[in-house]
């Protein structure tokens, strides 16, 4: 056994202790252990990969030479090891992405508390995709959860505690169905260790065994993940969850927890179950249609949203909902899909989150819809970020949102009674995503001087701007026109010379007035001071944050361009899988 | 790999951002928005703006033409996926396209120099400018439907921020307006495409279709489905029903050179796509006889008449041009859906046709604009006494659009007329140049009056000054419209000649109905009898082409027949 084999059990190790090692170091030294932790497992997941991929099968790591029924168990596939090592980078980048707000956001004694979370997130994480053994992905799955609640909760607000809380109701109900699953499976089949499940499964499975209950614990594992992944019925913990705790909580969150569980769930399918069985169950049916409407249900949420991050939250409800769609298709294709929209939507989603956060800097730190106006003037790498991500969930071509799209696409032609609803689903949702992400560009993109333009509700200044425009002039002369010449003379003679004159200087001194802050009721209105207090953004304010979203960009440009060696990459992974 | 298939499309989309994100700093603009005409401003943008915009320009287009025209190259920029690389390759309709883009660029170009002073923010403008031309010139060379579809889609997303130019809460509406009608029709061309992927040998375009029968086999409910989809999303940017109301929507706020190249060429890459996805990946055997060939056709014939009919009631004078082009744009689609050689060859006729007329018309607009803050067609009674050159050209480009031979519009209707009658579509082969017929009717009825009242503004202008002046005005504004009758002519003279009689103090205005027409010191101050010579320049050469285009029609309809004969 080389030595590179050990190292995916390193990891897990190595991230699990370093938790409690940043429990007793400073707040400084906790952030420099745990980047360098994720650095160096991200460093050691390349070497897994590399060593992985010539060799052109897994390899199963038995902890402590026990054999199978009393053994624990870690199986290392292509996929599994480019999984970690996607994971690594993108919690490096979430990371950095997030130190401002850590520093001044959480409590000066509780720093080194959170990246112990962190490492614990990580390790979870790593269990999650390496294991081989059912209950310990479940007690990882329990760990995940705890250390996501304190992500949650370690800022400080009524929020927070109110968001975890949800949170952590959901997770336990989630957990628990997870549980009963297992048991049940384990009932049926004697094992916990997956390939050996996998084995008595389709003995089962061949003789017609225990249908129900194997349907039953596919069932109660499916909606388990599916609540700790927030499918679109269980979703109402997320926005709360992912909008206000503090940033590098929410990328983390929103890109990697969630994955961790549909990832868990691909497993389960693919070799727990086993694919062919899964396949036959209507669980899928249900996975299917409830991810469709979750794609529709959180882009209409989101399209209502009126604060930035909350609206980014919504949207991941609509991703994760495409990710069910793909599982839903019970194909290959649609599962590769769904795997490539995990690290599309990765790569993506935590580029929004600091994006966004970029984008509230320079507008007073303010996160709602009507503050950021201009701010991609303002910060203008964050608005290229924003714009990038923004894009890719749109769907444009170069960038990775749309490689996804196209994979499900592919994946839903041709499939028998799931084609026209995918496609059409598809197309609703880049629909939907195109309102709310556009409308954020074109607001994000909107000089300041012109926000009393764009502003949609406010009322005494729509009437200014229909007199300007001349909107209301078409109903004039068209008046003019019906009543015939008698009374466009009359009409005519009503606005003599001095009169428009009169109005013309009338409009443009209270426009000036207006501009500048004395109009009584819109210097009212919180989000103009808000706007006022905007400030410049430059690169190298925070250049932790804006080498994330360099880093970011790339990623998704990557994805998006060079999609193809990913694409077999992940072929090859769940080949493996058998 | 050919370098220099790259380099027009790459040079201005570079040279445009750099511009975008440069420090250069416009002139500050004393009042932003439309409440000053620019002739009361300095008269150009500033120096430095204009020649880096007009050395990039004109690199990039001598580049491009220089490309389509010299032999066929193909590139490969990078590959998507497996079997789809983004691809770029010279055919015979890119080339028609390209050359057609870049004239109108140029010239659109050339007045916006002036013209932009009026509008402020030109960085901007020009910044999204340049790059919109490398993106056309991309999404005309495309050479497989993804290339084509990501292009198509930066497209929209490039000329975006020429619709919402002035940043008004109407000008943004109508941009995010545009921007649905064409993501919503793009989705559609894309949900095609999934199927295409499936359905055909490849992506890449060939004349004559590459559809894979053996594998269509069955599936031939389908696949209509979605190459109708494809032609009602792509038809979304040319203006097609049911999804045309973006154009009148998103002209007026725009300011008028964005208008002309909007109307003039990018609604003409809903055409090119639509040309693509029929003629190039599913052939046009497939469709022929088909509902989908029946429903398109009806769809464009509902269109031309339709447009015809709320332009000819349309009073606001840039979105009565935007029906208009609603209306024309439908012509191409209906000799598209002829699937003939002739009705092909005449909607590529009018490809060209239409990109020079209304970009023209467009830039008349900008004038009145300009000099006048004229946005409505009562307004514009007896400008023809002010800028006689101007409205010639007006006049010029008005017949063509009506198809009076010999200007360039009769040839390209005649031809879509023929193809009509020789196709065996039933009652669409009587019907359709029924329809082309009554609509060029009403084009004339909506154009031409602008330029009769021009001329002669009738016994109205005669009164001599204040209020009864204006109502007199408003009076004659009553019937721009109407047909022209005999004893206007006379008293049009007349008034005219008093007008110069009296000097030039008091010009026969126009009416608005909110009396704001004090607000244009530019009409009062009115020496000027032309606009400005970068201006009318544009103008002149568009009018001479759309005219020259019928004259010598020769060489442009062998090179339309010889694609129609490619791929039919």
């Amino acid at each position: 056994m080389a030595f590179v084999q050990n190292f995916p059990f390193l990891s897990i190790i190595l991230s699990l202790f370093s938790g409690p090692l940043c429990a007793v170091l400073d707040g400084k030294w906790a952030r420099r252990v745990n980047g360098a932790v994720i650095a160096i497992i991200g460093i050691l997941s390349v070497f897994v990969l590399k060593n992985v991929i010539p060799a052109g099968q897994p390899y199963v790591y038995r902890m402590g030479h026990f054999s199978a029924p009393w053994g624990n168990e870690i199986r290392v596939g292509v996929l599994e090891a480019f999984m970690a090592c996607f994971f690594c980078v993108i919690m490096l980048l979430c990371m950095m992405g997030g130190i401002r707000e850590r520093e001044t956001e959480i409590e000066e004694s509780k720093q080194n508390l959170y990246y112990v979370m962190v490492n614990l997130l990580l390790c979870s994480l790593l269990a999650l995709i390496y294991t081989n053994d059912l209950f310990t992905a479940y007690v990882f799955v329990e760990i995940n959860t705890i250390s996501a609640c304190g992500l949650i909760m370690i800022r400080q607000t009524g929020r927070t505690f109110e968001a975890a809380t949800r949170y952590m109701i959901m997770s336990l109900l989630g957990s628990g169905l997870l549980l009963l699953g297992i048991c049940y499976l384990y009932a049926v089949t004697g094992h916990l260790l997956m390939s050996n499940i996998r084995e008595q499964v389709q003995l089962l499975a061949a003789g017609g065994q225990h249908h129900i209950s194997l349907m039953v614990a596919l069932g109660l594992m499916s909606v388990g993940l599916a609540i700790k992944s927030a499918l679109y019925p269980f979703h109402a913990w997320l926005p709360d969850a992912y909008g206000y705790s503090t940033l590098s909580s929410s990328a983390i969150l929103s890109s990697l927890v969630s994955k961790g569980y549909i990832f868990l769930l691909i497993k389960i399918f693919c070799r727990v179950i086993g694919f062919d069985v899964v396949t036959e169950s209507k669980v899928v049916n249900v996975l299917f249609v409830f991810g469709i409407i979750g794609m529709i249900m959180g882009s209409w949420s989101a399209i209502k949203e009126k604060n930035l991050r909350r609206m980014i939250a919504f949207s991941s409800v609509a991703q994760i909902g495409y990710i069910y769609m793909g599982l839903g298709l019970a194909t290959e294709a649609g599962i590769v899909a769904s795997i490539y929209h995990v690290l599309s939507h990765a790569a993506t989603k935590s580029l929004l989150f600091v994006a966004a956060s970029g984008l509230s800097d320079a507008s007073g730190g303010s996160d709602r819809y009507a503050d950021i106006t201009g701010a991609g003037f303002r910060n203008k790498l964050a608005g290229t970020a924003f714009l990038v991500g923004s894009l890719s969930m749109v769907g444009m071509p170069m960038f990775s949102g749309f490689i996804s799209k196209l994979f499900f696409a592919q994946a839903a032609v041709g499939h028998a009674h799931k084609m026209l609803p995918t496609v059409i689903a598809l197309a609703i949702s880049t629909i939907l995503n195109a309102v709310y992400f556009m409308k954020t560009v074109i607001r994000i993109y909107t000089p300041m001087g012109a926000y009393d333009a764009v502003k949609g509700d406010g009322t005494g200044k729509a009437d200014g701007i229909g007199k300007t425009d001349g909107t209301g002039k078409a109903d004039g002369i068209g008046k003019t026109d019906g009543t015939g010449k008698a009374d466009g003379i009359g009409k005519a003679d009503g606005t003599g010379k001095a009169d428009g004159i009169g109005k013309r200087d009338g409009t443009g001194k209270t426009d000036r007035a207006e501009e500048n802050g004395a109009g009584s009721e819109r210097s009212a209105s919180d989000w103009q001071e808000v706007g006022r207090t905007g400030r410049q953004v430059v690169i190298w304010e925070q250049p932790a944050k804006s080498a994330a979203l360099i880093c970011f960009i790339l990623l998704n440009l990557i994805l998006g361009l060079n999609s193809d060696p990913i694409m077999r990459l992940i072929q090859g992974g769940i080949e493996m899988f058998d | 790999m050919d370098v220099w298939l790259l380099v027009p499309i790459a040079l201005p989309v570079i040279c445009g951002a750099v511009l975008l994100v440069s420090a250069f700093r416009e002139q500050a603009v004393s009042d932003a928005g439309d409440s000053g005409t620019g002739a009361e401003r300095e008269n150009r943008v500033s120096a430095g703006l204009c020649a880096y915009v007009g050395a990039v320009l004109g690199i990039s287009v001598a580049l491009a033409l220089a490309a389509a025209w010299t032999g066929d190259r193909e590139a490969v920029l990078f590959t998507l996926l497996d079997a789809i690389p983004v691809y770029f390759r010279v055919d015979a309709v890119g080339r028609l396209f390209v050359t057609v883009v870049s004239v109108i660029w140029v010239l659109a170009a050339l007045f916006a120099f002036v013209y932009m002073r009026h509008e402020g923010k030109e960085k901007r403008y020009f910044g999204f400018y340049l790059m919109l031309y490398g993106v056309l010139v991309a999404f005309d060379f495309s050479g497989n439907l993804v290339t084509m579809y990501l292009f198509y889609e930066l497209t929209t997303l490039v000329s975006m921020p020429l619709v919402l130019h002035n940043g008004k809460r109407e000008s943004v509406m109508a941009a995010l307006k545009y921007l649905f009608y064409s993501l919503c029709g793009a989705y559609g061309g894309l949900f095609a495409i999934f199927f295409l992927y499936r359905y055909s040998h490849s992506l890449t375009f060939t004349a004559g279709g590459t559809l894979d029968m053996a594998a269509v086999q069955g599936h031939e409910g389908i696949l209509l489905i979605a190459v109708f989809a494809a032609l009602l999303g792509f038809g979304a940017k040319a203006g097609m029903a049911p999804l045309h109301a973006w154009l009148p929507t998103a002209h007026p706020v725009a300011p008028s050179p964005a208008s002309a190249v909007l109307s003039g060429v990018i609604v003409k890459s809903g055409v090119l796509a639509v040309v693509r996805v029929v003629f190039y990946i599913v052939g046009a055997d497939f469709l022929r006889g088909t509902w989908v060939q029946q429903t398109w056709m009806a769809l464009a014939l509902l269109t031309v008449f339709m447009g015809s009919m709320l332009a000819y009631r349309e009073r606001v004078f840039k979105k009565r041009l935007a029906y208009s082009t609603v209306s024309q744009v439908s012509y191409i689609m209906f000799g598209l859906s002829l699937l003939t050689a002739d009705g092909f060859t005449g909607a590529m006729l009018h490809v060209a046709v239409h990109a020079v007329v209304k970009c023209g018309l467009f830039l008349t607009a900008g004038v009145f604009v300009y000099y006048f803050n004229y946005t409505r067609v009562e307004e514009l009674v007896g400008i023809g006494k002010r800028m006689p050159k101007m409205l010639w050209c007006y006049l010029l480009l008005s017949l063509a659009l009506v198809g009076i031979p010999p200007t360039g519009g009769f040839v390209s209707k005649w031809y879509l007329a023929q193809g009509a009658l020789q196709s065996d579509m039933g009652v669409f082969a009587w019907l359709g140049p029924v329809v082309l017929l009554v609509s060029a009717l009403l084009t004339a009825g909506y154009l031409l009056p602008v330029a009769m009242k021009g001329f002669f503004p009738g016994d109205a202008a005669a009164a001599d000054s204040g209020a009864g002046n204006h109502g007199a005005a408003a009076v004659a504004a009553n019937e721009v419209g109407e047909p022209t009758k005999g004893t206007k002519t006379g008293s049009g003279t007349k008034a005219s000649h008093e007008w110069e009689m009296s000097g030039k103090e008091e010009p026969p205005l126009a009416i608005r109905a909110d009396g704001r027409e004090e607000a244009f010191p530019a009409a009062k101050a009115d020496c000027r009898k032309e606009p400005a010579f970068a201006m009318l320049l544009p103008l002149v050469i568009l009018a001479a082409l759309a005219v020259l285009a019928g004259v010598f029609p020769g060489a442009l309809i062998q090179y339309a027949s010889e694609i129609a004969a490619s791929v039919l």
